[in-house]
């Protein structure tokens, strides 16, 4: 049983650590707290510059919609579209509606008055979803019946109904966490060892391959389990949201990605040789690996060649099922190709870092 | 003219004190040595030297400067070569000495004649990356790169630590070229005989100076620290049990080079073994086949029985290791780094809290079991991982220069350790560059340039090459080396 | 002279000898681009989309017809009931359910979305591209026109994003990690007591990062130019002059935690806790500032990376003039000469 003493020694080392300790528990608890606040994708605050060339009660009556609209700040009304466009460029505004001349007779009349919005659409998301608002507003102002078929059609939000943003992305901040404390700490494990010498020392001594490397992954298993909870709990007392489907769920997908990046973790540190070297390509394959993921943005608006690295991707297949089962309550048969995906991924990196160690050269 | 001037500095660092009170003086062009065992202050008395430290009082004067207020005046004139001298393992040897050349504003030509007799050894790989080099090689390009200027004073803090007897004398014999050009050289060294080639040394004992004089007053008038008596074996075994240690033609080869070439030897139960050799004949590597961290090109070996190249992992089981590099984990205690060792060993809990006691009872360290190992002494660090090498009882301990670095009296203690565990039928195999150690052993070998040019009991190879000691027996084969490399 | 050259060359080899990191430093700039540019978007695209309806009237194929000719949605099939859609939209087999109502071609109503809303934008977005493709309205009153980036690309956004990020990266973490390495092995005691001038070494030292830095700078641009199509609308000059205050700001910073940090890994970690987690989080390169609470707004005043990664959109993007970036090139010179003097002021010509 050589295994309880390694382990009992990458515990103590943990321990002594003036850093780590502290980092491992406070760590999951900021990221839990400050940043749901921050990846806020909500488009609100669009600042709004009317340019009203018709100054009608009709015109005056649109403008009072887009002020009362919850989504826009009216920041006044400009004289010409130029000098909206200054404000535009200073970033003071984000959306010029410029009503034409003649927009109340044209609209009584019956003909289709053009109105012009024009966004800032440096970031898209906010330029399309702002603009989109906006002719929302106009639209049901200068077309009634258009704005008779949009009241009666009839929109079902299903999981989210409140549109709150925070509820999308807290079960993807356990992906973020566990990267994060799970991959990196290992993968400074062992080519630390291999600076201080130790590693020569324990090379002689007859410990398999198998039970050192399993010794460096369990700690950190201990670690997940204890970032599930922290996280778990947090999402609940600060932020009332709680796991819709079997929360056993939750803990088993949250587990196969803690096996997957604590192996792949070692797995770079055997081949490393300094810690900046492991550090940076640790950081590589973070980047790419959390961007390519779904996280931020859905997985299926990106190009084929960058969609197919989904299939190989650990963190595409664990934040799909662990939305699937915290926001829209899925159950084992929901996420069942998910699920074995992360298991098979997982086996390969664990069985990766064991093999790569070398005892004897 | 004073070349030094140390008057009444005291250090202290959060409250424990590192030099109380040190006063002293060394004239231009001295070789003046600073002595004293580990943690007495000398790295201490340098730093504040070569204004990298400040003192909390007391002023000390280099070159009429002071220490305190004329930084850069100082630095423009000494040279300095710390204790854990570090190279840049990335670049070649050429252009780790051109950089340390051109940092000191001169050229390796001009520079050239003053580093020949040891730049001369490594030359041959020059092309070679620093991180590649053996350790005795690495402090021997370090020393090149210190000399390579000629500073007005030169600070050496333990510059031959691992390196062999033969380039530590060429090295002193390089300052004594620098000392007819009028550099005045202070060196700290646990050498003895390194000692004795200094004009005049300080003896610092727990940061307090004990005594300044010639080296043979100092010597004399602290030999129960510097001198301890030799120790004697009792009542030695007669080691006929039959062969711990079977090697025969065992080579080693790093692409074209044959690291170890063709070496065959014997090892008897309950032997004290010394492999010696010269820095880069070798040693580590076949230490490294021996323990199965490296495979060999060719040649067959069995240690405790079993085939070197398919039954390493068994190996493993039955010897202990201690590297040349200090390899307990200093962030756990005395006590959690022999129960991880022991476990590892497969010895069960009650087993090892008893055999723990037992034996940090007989090194009379029970009070320090629960200290951290990064807090420990070096002399202290090294007793402890060769008790932990051991703990479990091996049939073969492999000792890598164990005691480099550490002080006469702690070595002696280190080698009662060693004949204690040789007492209870542990085979030691040992690697040393101290010359009194070769002589403690029962039987040695010595490695030249790869291959084992001699071996047998210490007294007959004094008879055979017919000198006078082992220093000499040492210097006079490996004078004979053609290659100086790994 | 000599020595500094000779300082140049020594640290320019330690990075060119590490081929590892090397290949990550300029591997990392076009991986980033090519994801941020091409893969990273929020483009409503392939949205899986079931029919519910129990007739199929003429009416009813039409708009599902136009759907499926839309580059918008696929259909993935259709169902009898809402029930059995919302079972396929939680097993995440669809995105999106239209369903139609038995009166759907008479009158126009009866017509239901289900969205799976756990991504509120997207949610929104998708039922309004499916309410415009379906109802089709003859004509809009409404003229759209999208500034400086009509063709909605998220390249936009994120390239001078990418900019700030790896410039910062580069500089300051690895100009500290180099000087903390020579701490941690002994090498430094040594420079110290050498008669070269601290100033010196470090300013030989910031050098070669600066080349480094200057190179990614070149392939980020020359990227977005010719891979992205990024316009470059303002004047390059000013664009490289801002970086080049911008790279100075990075090298103090990157001093500044050198002086701090004794060992490579508590630099490594300071790197990466005070540097890379604010900059992704907290500068505006991914989630907009103004939609964070007030608190954090103010956190993310003081952090350098957002005033260029502003200064670059509205310079790069936008093609303002140098006059309506002059606050954010204010605040990073200010924010440059405050770093310096402080890193400048911390650094220890000797050992403690």
């Amino acid at each position: 049983m050589t295994l309880k003493y390694l382990i009992q020694k990458e515990f103590l080392q943990i321990r002594r650590n003036a850093f780590l300790p502290r980092l491992i528990i406070v760590f999951p608890i900021m990221v839990m707290c400050v940043l749901p606040w921050i990846m806020n994708q909500e488009v609100k605050n669009i600042v709004v510059d009317v340019v009203d060339n018709d100054r009608s009660a009709l015109s005056q009556r649109l403008v009072h919609d887009i002020e009362a609209s919850k989504y826009f700040i009216f920041n006044g009304q400009k004289a010409n579209y130029e000098q909206a466009l200054q404000e535009v460029q200073q970033s003071l505004a984000d959306i010029i509606l410029v009503i034409p001349r003649h927009y109340s007779r044209d609209l009584v009349a019956g003909r289709q008055p053009q109105v012009l919005i024009a966004a800032n659409a440096v970031n898209g998301t906010k330029g399309a979803m702002g603009s989109a608002y906006l002719s929302q507003i106009v639209t049901s102002h200068s077309n009634p019946s258009v704005a008779a078929i949009q009241s009666r059609l009839q929109t079902l939000n299903l999981y989210n109904k409140h549109q709150n943003y925070k509820l999308y992305m807290i079960p993807a901040l356990l992906a973020i966490v566990m990267m994060l404390l799970c991959g990196f700490l290992p993968a400074l494990n062992i080519v630390g060892e291999k600076e201080s010498g130790t590693i020569e020392q324990i090379n002689v001594t007859p410990v398999s391959k198998w039970s050192f490397i399993l010794a460096k992954l369990i700690p950190y298993w201990i670690i997940a389990l204890f970032v599930i909870v922290v996280c778990l709990l947090l999402s609940w007392l600060v932020y009332g949201i709680t796991c819709q489907g079997p929360v056993a769920l939750v803990f088993v997908l949250a587990m196969l990605l803690a096996l997957f990046w604590s192996s792949f973790g070692l797995v770079i540190s055997n081949y490393s040789d300094t810690m900046q070297q492991a550090i940076f390509v640790m950081w590589f394959f973070v980047v790419m690996m959390l961007l390519l993921s779904g996280l931020f943005t859905p997985a299926r608006s990106m190009p084929d060649w960058a969609y197919a690295t989904t299939y190989v991707n650990p963190m595409h297949y664990f934040i799909d099922a662990i939305r699937t089962v915290f926001i829209r309550g899925g159950g084992l048969s929901s996420i069942l190709h998910q699920l074995a995906a992360l298991a098979g991924i997982g086996l390969l990196m664990a069985t990766w870092a064991i093999a790569s160690y070398k005892k004897n050269s | 003219m004073k070349s030094i001037e140390v008057e009444h500095i005291t250090k202290t660092y959060n409250r424990v004190t590192a030099l109380d009170d040190v006063s002293f003086s060394v004239d231009k062009g001295e070789v003046f040595g600073l002595i004293g065992p580990d943690g007495a202050g000398k790295t201490t008395m340098f730093r504040i030297l070569c204004t990298l430290l400040p003192a909390d009082s007391g002023t000390a004067t280099v070159d009429g400067l002071d220490t305190a207020s004329q930084l850069t005046a100082i630095r423009s004139r000494v040279g300095y070569m710390p204790g854990k001298f570090s190279l840049y393992q990335d670049l070649t040897v050429r252009e780790n000495l051109e950089f340390f050349a051109t940092l000191f504003g001169t050229t390796v030509d001009e520079g050239y004649d003053s580093i020949r007799a040891i730049y001369s050894q490594i030359e041959r790989f020059e092309g070679r990356r620093a991180g590649a080099l053996s350790g005795g090689m690495k402090q021997k390009l370090a020393l090149s790169c210190a000399l390579v200027h000629s500073p007005s004073v030169l600070f050496l803090d333990e510059p031959t630590t691992g390196v062999d007897p033969v380039s530590r004398k060429e090295f002193w014999d390089m300052l004594t070229m620098l000392k007819e050009r009028d550099i005045t050289i202070v060196a700290s060294t646990p050498y003895l005989d390194e000692v004795r080639r200094c004009e005049r040394v300080a003896f610092l004992d727990h940061g307090v100076v004990r005594g300044i004089d010639t080296p043979e007053v100092i010597l004399d008038r602290f030999a129960d620290i510097f001198n301890p008596p030799g120790i004697a074996r009792e009542n030695q075994t007669e080691a006929d049990s039959g062969n711990v240690i079977e090697v025969s033609h065992l080579v080693k080869a790093f692409g074209t080079f044959h690291a170890v070439d063709d070496i065959s030897f014997t090892v008897k139960r309950g032997e004290i073994f010394g492999f010696l050799g010269a820095n880069g004949a070798g040693k580590t590597t076949a230490m490294h086949m021996l323990t199965g961290l490296n495979q060999p090109t060719s040649g067959t070996g069995t240690v405790a029985g079993y085939d070197i190249r398919t039954q390493h992992e068994l190996i493993k089981r039955h010897i202990g290791y201690m590297s040349q590099r200090f390899s307990l984990y200093e962030d756990l205690t005395v006590a959690e780094n022999i129960r991880l060792f022991a476990g590892i060993y497969g010895m069960s809990d009650g087993e090892i809290a008893r055999k723990t006691d037992e034996v940090l009872e007989r090194l009379q360290f029970s009070e320090h079991k629960n200290d951290l190992v990064a807090s420990l002494p070096l002399g202290w660090k090294q007793k402890l991982a060769f008790t932990v090498s051991i703990f479990h009882e091996p049939s073969v301990v492999f000792l890598d220069e164990p005691t480099g670095g550490v002080d006469p009296a702690t070595r002696r203690q280190f080698w009662e350790l060693i004949y204690d565990a040789a007492q209870r039928g542990i085979t030691v195999f040992v690697t040393t560059h101290y010359m009194d150690e070769a002589e403690y052993c029962d039987r040695i070998s010595i490695m030249v340039d790869g291959k084992i040019k001699a071996m047998g009991t210490p007294d007959e190879l004094k008879r055979e090459f017919n000198q006078p000691d082992m220093d000499h027996v040492f210097t006079h084969l490996a004078r004979q080396a053609v290659r100086s490399s790994d | 002279m000599k020595q500094f050259l000779s300082f140049v060359q020594k640290e320019a080899r330690h990075i060119l000898r590490d081929k590892r990191t090397m290949l990550i430093l300029f591997g990392m700039p076009v991986v980033m681009m090519l994801i941020f540019g091409f893969a990273i978007t929020n483009d409503v695209r392939n949205v899986r989309t079931l029919v519910v309806t129990a007739h199929n009237d003429h009416a009813t194929q039409q708009a599902i017809d136009r759907l499926a000719a839309s580059q918008y949605f696929v259909i993935v099939g259709a169902v009898a009931t809402p029930a059995e859609a919302e079972l396929q939209i939680r097993n995440q087999k669809a995105d999106l359910a239209i369903i139609f109502g038995r009166d759907f071609a008479s009158k126009q109503s009866g017509l239901q979305m289900m969205v799976d809303g756990s991504d509120p934008n997207m949610a929104q977005q998708w039922t309004n591209y499916a309410t415009q493709t379906i109802l089709n309205p003859s004509a809009s009153p409404v003229n759209m026109k999208m500034l400086y980036n009509p063709q909605m690309r998220s390249a936009y956004n994120f390239v001078p994003a990418i900019m700030g990020m790896l410039l910062m990266l580069v500089c300051a973490m690895m100009t500290s990690i180099s000087i903390v390495r020579e701490k941690e092995r002994g090498t430094m005691e040594v420079l110290l007591v050498s008669p070269v001038r601290p100033l010196m070494m470090i300013v030989a030292k910031a050098v070669p990062y600066l080349v480094l830095a200057f190179g990614i700078l070149v392939i980020i641009l020359v990227m977005a130019r010719y891979v992205m199509d990024v316009p470059l609308a303002g004047s390059l000059f000013w664009i490289v002059v801002i970086s080049l205050i911008y790279i100075l700001l990075a090298l103090s910073l990157g001093l500044l935690i050198s002086s701090v940090a004794q060992t490579q890994l508590v630099a490594l970690l300071l790197s990466a806790m005070v540097l890379l987690m604010p900059i992704v989080m907290l500068s505006g390169m991914l989630f907009p500032i103004e939609s964070m609470p007030r608190v954090l707004q103010w956190v993310s005043a003081v952090i350098p990376p957002r005033y260029y990664i502003a200064a670059m959109r509205k310079l790069m993007i936008m093609g303002v003039g140098i006059g309506d970036v002059l606050r954010e090139v204010g605040i990073l010179v200010a924010m440059t000469v405050a770093l310096l003097a402080l890193a400048l002021v911390k650094f220890n010509n000797r050992l403690e």
